[in-house]
């Protein structure tokens, strides 16, 4: 009865509707607001189209605003999850007032924690499944988003590493999924939330169910009135992912390349959810499917075990699923619909990216400037990519397997979902040409003309007598290398070339490593010499070969991998096929005397050089296919002479069609690489240009100008000399004075608590005095110290001399400076004098860098600084300051050198020198500012600087301008640009000071700094105050905010006293509190 | 271990008649000679098949078997009782991890045999593999260490995964000498023993196959590919090598701690000591002595002392 309420509230609100979409807009940081007006615009879009298709479809009238109602609530949350998952709580309660304002019937939104289900697929982990349970009010509706992306005939949702190095796929698949009946199909990705096929079939006939299917899958966007919100979800959180233009068209575009197909995830943090977008074939099957959804779990993973095959060939890695039963309202049969429609929320899809590689931002830039020279583009890259699948499916061809081998279909689909990624925005992605190009392959080699361009370089490594040179053997089929089983059958790296099937192979044999660690050195120069060798050629993929019977156990290929690792980086095993040898020796007993199956015992061989293989490469994430290799020869064959594994697989072409297929993979990203960079032209620069804002804010760093040795103080005193008049009279003040005499501690504590107070006043006004004359006097002799010296340069040399003499020198005997405070350690020797050193004479100053956030009982040392100030001709000094820093991983060198010139009354020029790590690249810094110290209260400088990174030079141009009101005020206002390669990027900078009026006495700072900084149109502005107040005698409140226009922000308020110490008991507070987390979770435990 | 003695030879009954006769036969031969115990050591590189050996010996799952993992680091004592005859194989971990010799392994199984004495070492890898390694001989040389070169006197290498055809179409027989022929090359290096240590005197080669996949003659017994049943063939070989005339290694003490560190070079410390002060500390005394006097004090030194009139 619900329903017709929230009609009517619907149309009622829908401009509430609207507003709480602006607010998530609003709320949406910078980076994902556009996305967010383009998912905004198309949901009010939507919502507009469809009024009048649900007045239409008045069976679905009740469901339908729930349906769009949820929409913009699943709209928020994909904006907002590609966030990132600790928005998500947040969000979850803002979506849940929205709920409630256009409800009233939301009472609880509750988020269950989002597990996270890791899947591993081919290269990468990269998927999970959010696991959401929101139970509104009283209907519990819950939704299980199992994701899995692994499929036999169509593995589809695995990622290639070629495709996307490092990016994270989250994909999420909520509606129904029938699993088809081909029985390939490992596990289908299945998240039936119950509720949103009931919604769905709730007074839709079968007919129109099919109608929908068909519409979904055949990519007809005209009609889709009979959809639920559960496909609206879908159709959303598509567009919501960044800039799609027609979401429909791409999520069936997803499906098209195989008919069946998971929900791809493609690029960093777009989700993408393809709702019901899976030929469902019958609605019976959704019956069931909803009928298993209670027990999901095991389902797949049982599938999983059915699958090994394809485990084996493509590394899969099982699926968890996890399904919450007990929110899961009671299964019934779809069709059957419900006596009253009752009101339950559609699905909705939490996907939470997770964000493992970098994020990048070309995509969404990317979509902006979709202009028609881009589809021009486009097609041609359509044309090019249709050629390299027509080149693959001749491979796979002439390799004698089928489209519908897993390899193939994978491969097919990747081209696919590239082209698409490509094409999302302006030119359409016609229907799949697979036909097209399976047609064009076999008549291609019907005709076997036109004659194949490819070929494949194949690098073998491996241990020593694992079969290299005998896999090679087997590969051509033919005697290419002598073996033999006792002697060192390859010593040197060899080159053979052959042809497979008229493909043109060519394989690089090397000579067998040696698994112990006093080998390694042997292997290394192996290894070099192997890499001077691939140097001109460098191979497509690379055979890693280890025996299937042997068990390298205690991490005995360690040194080896190691090293290999060390000597071609951790890249070489992205394009890595382990491939098992003697695979047709029979498995190990097992534990109960019979032998354990083949199939688990490659599984779990694949596993553990997988697994020594990751840790190798330090990567994680890999994941490199297992092929199987059988070269004896009394291996059983099959009719076609082919060698047979025990499994019943022919393992050459499998080998080769893998070895091809990353071949194929990686022309294919290049091709896409390629395009990556045309639109706009600067895509091509910024990938390689400097960081612009980074240097312009370094050039507009207002540094203080090298100084003689003499001037050091100059600077300060043309501060003060402000108001050095009035200074005369407090001069005086503290002279005229009564005599003062300090109380002892004895005597304080016989006062009362009046004069106590009066005491305390008087002597800090003293003390405030006596400070103050202390200064001026300072600043005095100074001022006098630079008249006398300025007087002896004109006066005959014998008496400098005696001048020189009365000079405060350096300590001529080198003592110890003070001791470095260390953080606090759990060592229990004070490990300070570790870190003493003196300081000597010498003009060069050298200083340990402390690194004080090491290990505990590490020697803290990072590195060495060392300084020096020259003086050249008496009048220009240099000063040098330069550090080397290294730490486990890397080292760094940071080298500055400058020096000023003054000329001329009031100005001078500074001229400077740095050079830096950046990255892995030396940047090289010239700059150089001119100061003009003419007024007092006004100080102009302009500079320039040139910075040299890697092979780019970038210029840069600022403007300073200091001003000091009076002593109390004072502001710095900067501006500049910094160009490189017709890139420009503009800041500036802004900093007031306030301050006490005697400000080292007064403690009162107040600082206002402001920055900003526009590259490409990305304005970024960033703030930050800070105020120190002295409150009382002893106390100080230190305020600090700073906030940028990202919506980052910080706010600290420290307080810091002398006096109150009860105040420390404070900090016991948040220690308390974690106690006290850490009490009740265990008594649970305990409890156990 | 105590408990463990006691323990029947149960296992036994499990071989094929034939063999448990062949068994009983060379258990009287140990009758003959008065021999109450037999304690064999078995040592090899992971994942070799050491477990599955003894398993198969012994004819009942006395070793854990794990082909994936290794079992640890403990060496696993095995004793089995048969009218009064007993019989002692003491499994060890693998020797290798990482690519090095464990020196902890061999530690442990050290010290897990002290006061024992070990009568028959088994020394065990694969016939399968067709190459050797420097880890191999890191290997015997770390057994050599550890036990002394006599060990390899009562000894025998244990060839496992023995049912297998060589590749190529090699003869078998062929494949095997020259396999174990290249083993015994390694432990010969590795343990450096000299020619005339070998002298009239040859490690004896057992073939070894523990898959249940084993092929079997018609009286069920399992059998090599070149016919002969391995588990009596392996028996008579460590009955051979027990009684082989040379001693049996006693793990004691000293062998198991080593010389005591402690006391090497104890003489040397008043040497040292003459040394030390005779021509180091003398002349830095010296040197000292005369700085002091050589020392010219600073002009404000002086002058604070009141120096400073009288000096100039």
């Amino acid at each position: 009865g619900d329903g017709a309420e929230i009609v009517t509230r619907l149309y009622g609100d829908e401009k509430k509707l609207a507003e709480d979409g602006r607010i998530s807009e609003l709320v949406g940081s910078d980076e994902v607001k556009d996305n967010e007006e383009e998912v905004f615009e198309e949901a009010i879009g939507s919502q507009e189209g469809l009024k009048p298709e649900s007045l239409k479809t008045d069976v679905l009238q009740e469901d339908f605003p729930l349906a769009s109602n949820d929409e913009v609530c699943d709209l928020e949350e994909t904006s907002r999850n590609e966030r990132g998952v600790e928005n998500l709580k947040v969000n979850y309660s803002e979506i849940g007032e929205s709920h409630g304002e256009v409800n009233e019937q939301c009472i609880t939104t509750k988020e269950a924690d989002s597990d996270l289900v890791t899947l591993k697929m081919n290269d990468y982990d990269h998927g999970e499944v959010a696991d959401a349970d929101i139970s509104y009010g009283k209907m519990a509706s819950s939704l299980d988003v199992v994701e899995n992306s692994e499929k036999a005939t169509s593995n589809l949702a695995t990622e290639d590493v070629n495709l996307e190095n490092g990016n994270t796929h989250s994909s999420s698949e909520n509606g129904v999924v029938s699993p088809d009946e081909n029985k390939e199909l490992v596990a289908e990705v299945i998240s039936v939330s119950a509720c949103s096929v009931e919604t769905g079939s709730n007074g839709i006939d079968d007919e129109k169910w099919e109608e929908e299917i068909d519409v979904s899958a055949g990519m007809v966007t005209e009609q889709r009135n009979g959809k639920t919100g559960a496909e609206f979800n879908s159709v959303k959180i598509v567009s919501g992912d960044k800039s799609l233009n027609d979401s429909i068209e791409v999520a069936a575009g997803t499906l098209s390349p195989l008919e069946k197909s998971s929900s791809e995830e493609k690029g960093e943090t777009e989700s993408q959810n393809s709702n019901g977008g899976h030929d469902i074939q019958s609605n019976k099957e959704i019956v069931k499917q909803q009928d298993s959804s209670v027990n999901i779990g095991p389902e797949i993973k049982e599938s999983q075990h059915m699958e090994r095959e394809s485990e084996v060939l493509s590394s899969v890695s099982p699926t968890e699923s996890r399904s919450d039963t007990a929110a899961l309202p009671p299964a019934r049969p779809a069709g059957l619909g419900r006596a009253a429609p009752l009101l339950e929320p559609a699905p909705r899809v939490t996907q939470q990216p997770r964000v493992n590689g970098n994020v990048s931002h070309n995509q969404p830039q990317q979509a902006e400037d979709s202009t028609t020279a881009e589809t021009d583009e486009h097609d041609e890259t359509r044309e090019k990519l249709q050629f390299i699948r027509v080149k693959f499916l001749r491979l796979s061809h002439r390799l004698g397997q089928t489209p519908h081998n897993v390899v193939v279909a994978q491969v097919l689909y990747r081209l696919g979902l590239a082209e698409q990624l490509r094409g999302r925005n302006g030119s359409r992605v016609g229907a799949f040409s697979f036909d097209r190009a399976s047609a064009m392959a076999e008549q291609l080699e019907a005709a076997a003309q036109d004659p194949l361009d490819f070929s494949c370089t194949i690098m073998v490594l491996g241990k020593s007598g694992v079969g290299k040179s005998a896999t090679i053997n087997s590969i051509f089929d033919e005697l290419k290398i002598s073996t033999d089983a006792f002697q060192v059958g390859t010593k040197k790296v060899q080159d053979i070339e052959g042809f497979v099937q008229g493909i043109k192979v060519r394989v690089i044999d090397t000579p067998g490593l040696l698994p112990s660690w006093s080998d390694q050195h042997k292997n290394e120069k192996i290894l070099k010499s192997v890499r001077a060798f691939i140097k001109k050629s460098p191979p497509d993929i690379v055979l890693y070969l280890d025996r299937l019977d042997m068990q390298s156990r205690d991490s005995g290929d360690m040194p080896l991998l190691r090293t290999i690792t060390d000597v071609f980086g951790p890249s070489i095993w992205f394009n890595a096929i382990v491939g098992l040898t003697h695979a047709a020796s029979a498995p190990p007993d097992g534990p109960n005397g019979t032998a354990s199956s083949y199939d688990m015992f490659v599984t779990q061989r694949s596993h553990v050089i997988q697994q020594a293989i990751r840790q190798a490469a330090g990567d994680m994430r890999l994941m490199n296919p297992v092929s199987l290799v059988e070269n004896h020869s009394a291996c059983r064959t099959n009719r076609a002479g082919q060698r047979v594994l025990p499994n019943g697989q022919v393992w050459k072409p499998h080998l080769l069609l893998l070895s091809f297929a990353s071949k194929i993979l990686a022309e294919a990203n290049a091709l896409l690489k390629l395009q990556d960079n045309i639109p706009g032209g600067q895509f091509a620069t910024r990938s390689k240009a400097p960081p612009l804002p980074l240097l312009l804010s370094s050039l507009l760093q207002s540094r203080p100008q090298a100084k003689l040795p003499e001037q050091q103080y100059d600077d300060e005193d043309d501060e003060d000399d402000l108001d050095e008049s009035s200074d005369s009279e407090e001069e005086s003040e503290y002279d005229e004075l009564p005599p003062f005499k300090r109380l002892t501690k004895a005597e304080m504590t016989k006062l009362s608590k009046s004069q106590k107070k009066e005491y305390l006043d008087e002597m800090e006004y003293r003390e405030k005095l006596f400070m103050k004359r202390q200064m001026k006097e300072e600043r005095k002799r100074r001022k006098l110290l630079k008249k006398f010296a300025a007087e002896i340069k004109d006066m005959p040399n014998g008496y400098s001399e005696n001048v020189e003499e009365e000079r405060s020198e350096p300590a001529s005997v080198p003592v110890p400076m003070p001791d470095l405070s260390l953080p606090a350690s759990f060592d229990s020797d004070n490990p300070t004098h570790r870190y003493r050193y003196l300081d000597t004479s010498n003009q060069w100053l050298v200083r340990p860098v402390l690194e004080t956030h090491g290990w505990d009982h590490d020697i803290g040392y990072e590195g060495v600084n060392a300084e020096r100030l020259f003086v050249v001709k008496d009048k220009i000094p240099v000063s040098f300051s330069g550090q080397v820093t290294k730490d486990k991983k890397d080292a760094h060198v940071q080298l500055e050198l400058a020096s000023s010139v003054k000329h001329g009354e009031g100005r001078s020029t500074s001229l400077g020198f740095d050079m830096q790590n950046a990255g892995k690249e030396l940047a090289y810094t010239i700059r150089s500012e001119t100061r003009f110290n003419k007024f007092r209260k006004n100080k102009a400088a302009a500079g320039l600087s040139v910075t040299l990174l890697g092979d780019s030079v970038s210029a840069g141009l600022k403007v300073e301008d200091k001003l000091i009101a009076n002593k109390r005020f004072r502001m710095v206002m900067s501006g500049g640009a910094m160009t490189s390669r017709g890139d420009v990027a503009y800041g500036g900078t802004l900093e007031a000071q306030f301050r006490d009026k005697d400000y080292p006495l007064g403690r009162f700072l107040s600082t206002l700094g402001l920055s900003v900084m526009d590259w490409h149109g990305d304005l970024a502005i960033g703030g930050n105050i800070q105020s120190q107040v002295p409150i009382g005698r002893s106390s100080n409140l230190i305020a600090r905010a700073n906030l940028n226009n990202r919506g980052a922000g910080q706010v600290s308020i420290r307080v810091n006293s002398s006096e109150q110490l009860q105040l420390a008991v404070v900090a016991l507070v948040p220690l308390f509190k974690k106690l006290l987390t850490y009490y009740s979770p265990e008594q649970m435990q305990y409890g156990h | 271990a105590a408990l463990q003695t006691l323990r029947e030879w149960i296992g036994i009954q499990q071989f094929p008649p034939a063999t448990q006769s062949k068994l009983l036969e060379i258990l009287g031969k140990y009758k003959e000679e008065d021999v109450s115990s037999l304690t064999v050591l078995v040592m090899g590189k992971g994942g070799v098949g050491k477990s599955s050996t003894v398993n198969s010996v012994i004819g009942e799952k006395a070793a854990a078997v794990s082909t994936f993992q290794s079992e640890g680091l403990r060496p696993t004592l095995v004793s089995r009782t048969r009218s009064g005859f007993t019989l002692n194989i003491i499994d060890t971990p693998g020797l290798i991890e990482g690519g090095y010799v464990n020196d902890q392994a061999i530690n442990i199984i050290k010290r897990f045999l002290l006061n024992m004495t070990i009568d028959v070492l088994l020394y065990v890898d694969r016939l399968d593999v067709y190459r050797v390694d420097d880890l191999d001989r890191q290997v015997v040389g770390a057994i050599t260490d550890a036990f002394g070169k006599e060990i390899w006197k009562k000894s025998a290498l244990v060839l496992t995964h023995a049912q297998f055809s060589p590749p190529d179409g090699l003869n078998y027989n062929h494949f095997v000498s020259k396999r174990s022929n290249a083993l015994l090359k390694v432990i010969q290096t590795g343990a450096q023993l000299k020619k005339q240590d070998l002298q009239g005197f040859s490690i004896p080669v057992i073939l070894v196959e523990n898959s249940g996949r084993c092929h079997k003659n018609e009286s069920d017994e399992k059998i090599l590919p070149c016919g002969t049943s391995w588990i009596p063939n392996l028996f008579n070989k460590i009955t051979e090598i027990s009684f082989n005339g040379n001693k049996a290694i006693h793990v004691d003490k000293k062998l198991v701690e080593g010389p005591n560190p402690n006391e090497r070079g104890k003489k040397l410390i008043p040497l040292m000591f003459a040394f030390q002060y005779l021509l180091v500390m003398k002349p830095l005394v010296r040197a000292i002595k005369s700085d002091v006097s050589r020392e010219s004090k600073p002009a404000w030194e002086l002058r604070d002392s009141g120096l400073a009139s009288r000096r100039s």
